[in-house]
């Protein structure tokens, strides 16, 4: 029976996303369907829209996993940091170094991904304890831009490519981002999925609301006894992690690998993310990717070469007129709308509303 | 209480039920004080019952969700500080608020509304405090805590005020200079209306006529302060003292 | 003179970290003589101390916002980088310098009459569906009615996709002596009238539109103030078409001037123009989120990325040249000048020193114009009422205001102050740096480097930081070239070019994690 109830609970919970990726998985098809395409056709990878198509959401789903842990960072445990692409650029360079200079095998440059990010986001931590806020951000800036300016730099240009960056990573051929298409495209949905499912469990479990006291006030959040600091660099490091997995996904599907990445300019796109999406809402991140990506592909191909300036007036607008994106607006809207036909109800039918019905769902706020 | 929909010309600034929230934290939830002309008003209460946002609230920092501030009859509580302070009303926060990279002089120079406001109150000031005009060229960072104090007073006596704000004069000072600064505050008193907030009550039932009691964001007691200093239970239960 | 001295000494006391370190960078300066010859240190440090000042200039406009009003602009390089655009456009095509001012100032007078506008709309009532959507129908109103009127009024423009008309080519014409006025497109005088009437309908429109997102806020104007601002907004308009009228005889004089005037008239241009940017900023997209922080740096991060890509779009990506000033230009007779007397008399672009050849602009001039800067803006916060207020203000912004102060006038002032110096910054450094859609990025990134190296909001801060910035980037920039010889290695370490970056950032990350406030930062 406890049992039973559990699964229910976690349908419940996660039936939403469930569906969406049941619908996900079968899009491929659908796209397949309307050229005319048979599914077997597109099981097949046979060239067409739906295989460009999963190529364009492939490329979403990996911009995704890279925002939700941007928002993990600043929009759960709020820590402004600038550096933020270098997580992501660091896992994409080691995975194309480790395969094409050195030839290591999927699994072990995959292992060697995971404990570079570990490095990476104890690097970030070490310095917490003596700098906060602004000051964060401009060290984490200067990493960045460190590794940013290293890694194109002429000494590594034998592995690192320079400033073209990385070109023609050899991939496994059961892996191959241009014949076995479909295959990657579960492989990165069921990836996101996974990566979704883990943060929501992460910000639901005591640690992650450890994190979301630290954002609120981290000094009542060390006065009730916890070590913050801790809480800090568990957040970092999850967030590292991720962020350098989605950069080998990113190594793979491309093959190629450009500095960009490694830029600022990496880092403000995932806060646009973010920032279109809701900060601090995670779905936000994932709803941001797409709209980001998608908003992108398609002023691009309708606008040419003024799309940045579209993208750049879009993301200002959304600053200053829709500051809490479209999930931290929706949910806001939600809980105006239910509190109002609960009063409305009440008084058309003189129901007295029980407290529970009150309690507004639990809306993360935007830092500040 | 006080029936606070009938306005006396008789009180210069008049605090009116006021609410005030900072964040989600609701800090006053019923404040009303009468300010009569003239006189010094004490606010008293606990640490945390909301003398300091009353001021605040009074100077348009930290804006009243509900409630009203009549200043002269006027209402001033949907105005910019800037204009509020521009009516007459100076402002000595708790924390001094000396401006540390400013000389003395010009943390008073600063504080001139018209030109020649120095010119005409310097004589007063260095009247209350001779030490400000042996210390006129050294910085805000360079004076002693009870130095601070004395520019801070003097800084809100620098334009034509005619109600001062004074938060806790006498904190972490030491006695014989409290003792100057009451003094000072005495005279002051004479032209102009005060309200002070002060923590020992010993100071402060020197110093007042009437007063107002805070309690938890509430206005509690209010009266004369020849009443209070008999009125040892009301004493005990709000202030905790004697 | 015994006190003066004392006093110095309490600051030293005071100050030992700042004093030790100085004295470390001194001593390594000094050191680094050893390394090089006498004549390549000299021209290495003036390098240095140049791209110091350009750093200073932006960095103090940085700081001075920062500090007032807790804004960190990250569209500081972007806004250095329209200084150097613009100062370009009115130096080396000042005919279409000329023709662009019409409609900017038709543009202007709209906005001028704002206050017009505002009570007008004020005796509408209007329901508030209305009220929410006619701004943006207004504006996209407005915007289509601009484009289209904007496009008829005759511009000589250049094609950055079109090499034979790109900037990059009149760039060189003008270097070689060669320069054409460029022809507008033939228009007969109705058009014109009529795309100016669109323009000014246009502006009108947008201020409007403007004025009702924030209907029935604002308090009413009072009948003095609109009068001033329908004075203001004629004289606007009516310039406007004078300019046009005179649009010949205008152009020709400017191409009749000497190129030294010309490039005043740019860095007027240049500083005029960041300061109304500036302040055209403040008041529209930075003080609706004076109460959320992390906004404000979002918005003006989006504006960087935008202003780039309006820059690509009218000047194009490559790199375009910006000639000297005759001023510092000569190579004739006499040239490089042996002393100042030469120099003065020949106008040359070289002096030689030491056996090395110091270029007047890159290495002098624009040091000189560093330090005086430094001063007037030190001048102005020591010794004004406003500079009083701003540095009250940088401490305690509350307690300025409940002075009876209105600060946010005082914002508008120091947002237009600093992003006119970081303008002035850009068109000092477009002839000796070159000009590019990157350089802003750049010069922020050594700019914040600057800053959290001298402390966030203290201006002696900024320009100490923006001369360690700038001395550290031409050393290894020097360094990459002679090499060093290390202790216990036999090769010499050339340092590669992209590691000059790289070393100022390291020093920025030491120096924060050492001194989290700075060199001159206060602890909060």
């Amino acid at each position: 029976m406890p049992r039973a109830n559990r699964s229910a609970g976690i349908l419940r919970r996660h039936g939403g996303a469930l569906g969406l990726m049941i619908v996900l998985a079968l899009l491929p098809f659908l796209f397949g369907l309307l050229e005319g395409a048979s599914p077997l056709a597109v099981w097949n990878n046979q060239a067409g829209a739906s295989k460009f198509y999963e190529g364009l959401l492939i490329e979403v789903f990996i911009l995704a996993v890279y925002a939700i842990s941007y928002d993990l960072v600043l929009g759960i445990t709020g820590l402004l940091s600038f550096g933020h692409a270098m997580f992501f650029a660091l896992g994409a360079y080691l995975t194309g170094i480790l395969l094409k200079s050195f030839g290591l095998p999927l699994w072990a440059t995959l292992l060697a991904v995971v404990g570079a990010g570990v490095l990476n986001a104890l690097l970030f931590s070490v310095v917490l304890p003596r700098v906060k806020g602004i000051t964060f951000a401009l060290v984490t800036l200067g990493f960045a831009a460190v590794f940013n300016i290293v890694i194109q730099s002429h000494e590594l240009s034998d592995w690192a490519g320079g400033d073209v960056g990385l070109q023609n990573v050899p991939i496994p051929t059961w892996l191959s981002p241009s014949d076995e298409r479909l295959r990657f495209y579960f492989i990165a949905l069921v990836f996101l999925f996974a990566v979704y499912w883990f943060y929501q469990r992460f910000v639901d479990s005591p640690t992650g609301r450890v994190c979301v006291a630290i954002r609120e006030n981290e000094e009542r959040a060390r006065v009730l006894g916890y070590p913050t600091f801790y809480f800090k660099i568990v957040a970092l490091t999850v967030a590292s992690v991720t962020a350098g997995l989605a950069g080998a996904l990113h190594t793979l599907y491309q093959p190629i690998v450009s500095p960009t990445i490694a830029g600022l300019g990496f880092t403000v796109a995932a806060l646009l993310m973010i920032l279109i999406g809701g900060i601090g809402t995670l779905t936000g991140a994932l709803l941001g990717a797409a709209v980001y990506r998608l908003v992108d592909f398609f002023l691009l191909r309708f606008t040419g070469s003024s799309s940045s300036f579209l993208i750049g007036l879009i993301y200002i607008a959304i600053v200053l007129f829709v500051p809490y994106g479209i999930v931290g607006t929706w949910r806001l809207r939600n809980v105006e709308w239910r509190t109002v036909w609960q009063e409305r109800l009440a008084q058309w039918f003189g129901i007295k509303e029980s407290p529970q019905d009150l309690a507004p769902p639990t809306t993360e706020q935007p830092p500040d | 209480m006080t029936p606070y929909n009938r306005h006396s010309m008789n009180n210069l600034l008049e605090v009116l039920d006021v609410h005030t929230s900072i964040g989600q934290f609701h800090i006053l939830e019923g404040v009303t004080v009468n300010v009569p002309r003239g006189s010094i008003t004490a606010l008293l209460g606990r640490n945390g019952a909301g003398k300091t946002t009353t001021l605040k609230t009074i100077m348009g920092l930290t804006p009243p969700r509900r409630g009203q501030v009549l200043f002269d009859g006027q209402p001033i509580h949907a105005q910019h500080t800037f204009d509020i302070a521009a009516q007459g009303i100076g402002f000595v926060p708790d924390y001094r608020a000396i401006f540390r990279d400013l000389t003395v002089a010009e943390n008073l120079q600063i504080a001139e509304r018209k030109a020649g406001d120095l010119a005409r109150k310097g004589e007063l000031i260095f009247q209350l405090f001779p030490d400000l005009k042996r210390l006129i060229h050294l910085r805000g960072n360079q004076l002693s805590g009870g130095q601070q104090q004395m520019l801070a007073i003097a800084r809100a006596l620098v334009a034509d005020n005619q109600l001062l704000l004074i938060d806790e004069p006498s904190e972490g000072l030491a006695p014989i200079i409290v003792e100057q600064l009451m003094e000072a505050i005495v005279q002051l008193s004479a032209a102009t209306t005060i309200v002070l907030v002060e923590q020992n009550f010993a100071v402060a039932s020197q110093l007042a006529k009437h007063y107002v009691i805070l309690e938890e964001g509430r206005s509690v007691r209010n009266g004369l302060m020849t009443d209070l200093v008999h009125d040892h239970a009301t004493i005990q239960r709000y202030l905790g003292v004697m | 003179m015994r006190r003066n001295w004392l006093g110095l000494r309490q600051t030293v006391n005071r100050n030992r970290t700042q004093v030790a370190i100085l004295a470390g960078v001194t001593l390594l300066l000094l050191f680094a003589l050893g390394g090089m010859s006498g004549g390549d240190w000299v021209i290495t440090v003036l390098r240095g101390l140049a791209v110091g000042a350009v750093v200073f200039l932006v960095a103090a406009g940085f700081s001075l916002i920062f500090g007032l009003m807790d804004v960190l602009n990250l569209a500081h390089g972007a806004l250095f980088m329209i200084g150097s655009y613009v100062g370009w456009t009115v130096y080396v095509r000042p005919d279409t310098a000329i023709d662009v001012i019409t409609p900017l100032l038709l543009l202007a007078a709209g906005f001028g009459w704002m206050p017009l506008w505002q009570a007008l709309l004020a005796r509408v009532h209007l329901t508030s569906g209305v009220r929410r959507a006619a701004p943006w129908a207004g504006l996209a109103l407005a915007l289509a009615l601009f484009a289209f009127s904007a496009t008829r009024y005759p511009i000589a423009a250049w094609n950055p996709d079109v090499y034979d008309a790109s900037p990059i080519v009149y760039a060189i014409a003008m270097d070689s002596g060669q320069e054409v006025i460029a022809q507008a497109p033939q228009v007969d005088g109705v058009t014109a009238a009529l795309s100016m009437a669109g323009i000014l309908v246009a502006g009108s429109l947008a201020a409007a539109s403007v004025a009702l997102v924030g209907h029935g806020q604002e308090r009413r104007a009072r009948r003095g103030e609109m009068r001033r601002a329908f004075t203001l907004g004629l004289a606007l308009a009516l310039s406007g078409v004078a300019v046009y009228a005179l649009n010949e005889p205008l152009t020709r004089l400017i191409f009749e001037l000497n190129t030294t005037w010309r490039f005043l008239i740019a860095v007027a241009a240049a500083v005029a123009s960041g300061f109304f940017l500036g302040g055209l900023m403040e008041m529209t997209l930075i003080r609706p989120l004076y109460l959320r922080p992390i906004y404000q740096l979002m918005l003006t991060l989006g504006l960087a990325v935008m202003i780039r890509e309006v820059v690509i779009t009218i000047w194009g990506r490559p790199q375009i040249t910006m000639p000297k000033p005759a001023l510092f230009a000569g190579t004739g007779t006499g040239c490089p000048a042996q002393n100042l007397d030469d120099l003065l008399a020949h106008q040359c672009s070289t002096i030689s020193f030491l056996g090395t050849r110091i270029r007047t602009y890159n290495e002098i001039f624009i040091i000189v114009v560093g330090l005086i800067v430094l001063i007037a803006i030190w001048l102005l916060l020591q010794r004004t009422r406003i500079g009083m207020i701003i540095r009250a203000g940088v401490q305690d912004r509350q307690m300025v205001e409940a002075l009876g102060i209105n600060v946010r006038r005082v914002f508008t002032f120091v947002f237009a102050l600093g992003v006119g110096l970081a303008t002035l910054g850009g068109v000092l450094a477009g002839p000796a740096l070159g000009i590019s859609d990157d350089m802003g990025e750049s010069l922020l990134l050594l700019a914040l480097i600057a800053l959290a190296i001298g402390g966030l909001t203290s201006y002696p801060g900024a320009a100490v930081g923006a001369v360690l910035v700038g001395l550290l980037q031409q050393f290894i920039i020097k360094y990459g070239q002679v090499g060093i010889q290390l202790p216990f290695m036999t090769e010499p370490l050339k340092p590669s070019p992209p590691l000059v970056p790289a070393s100022a950032v390291l020093l920025m990350v030491v120096v924060l994690l050492l001194l989290p406030n700075g060199l001159f930062g206060r602890k909060e």
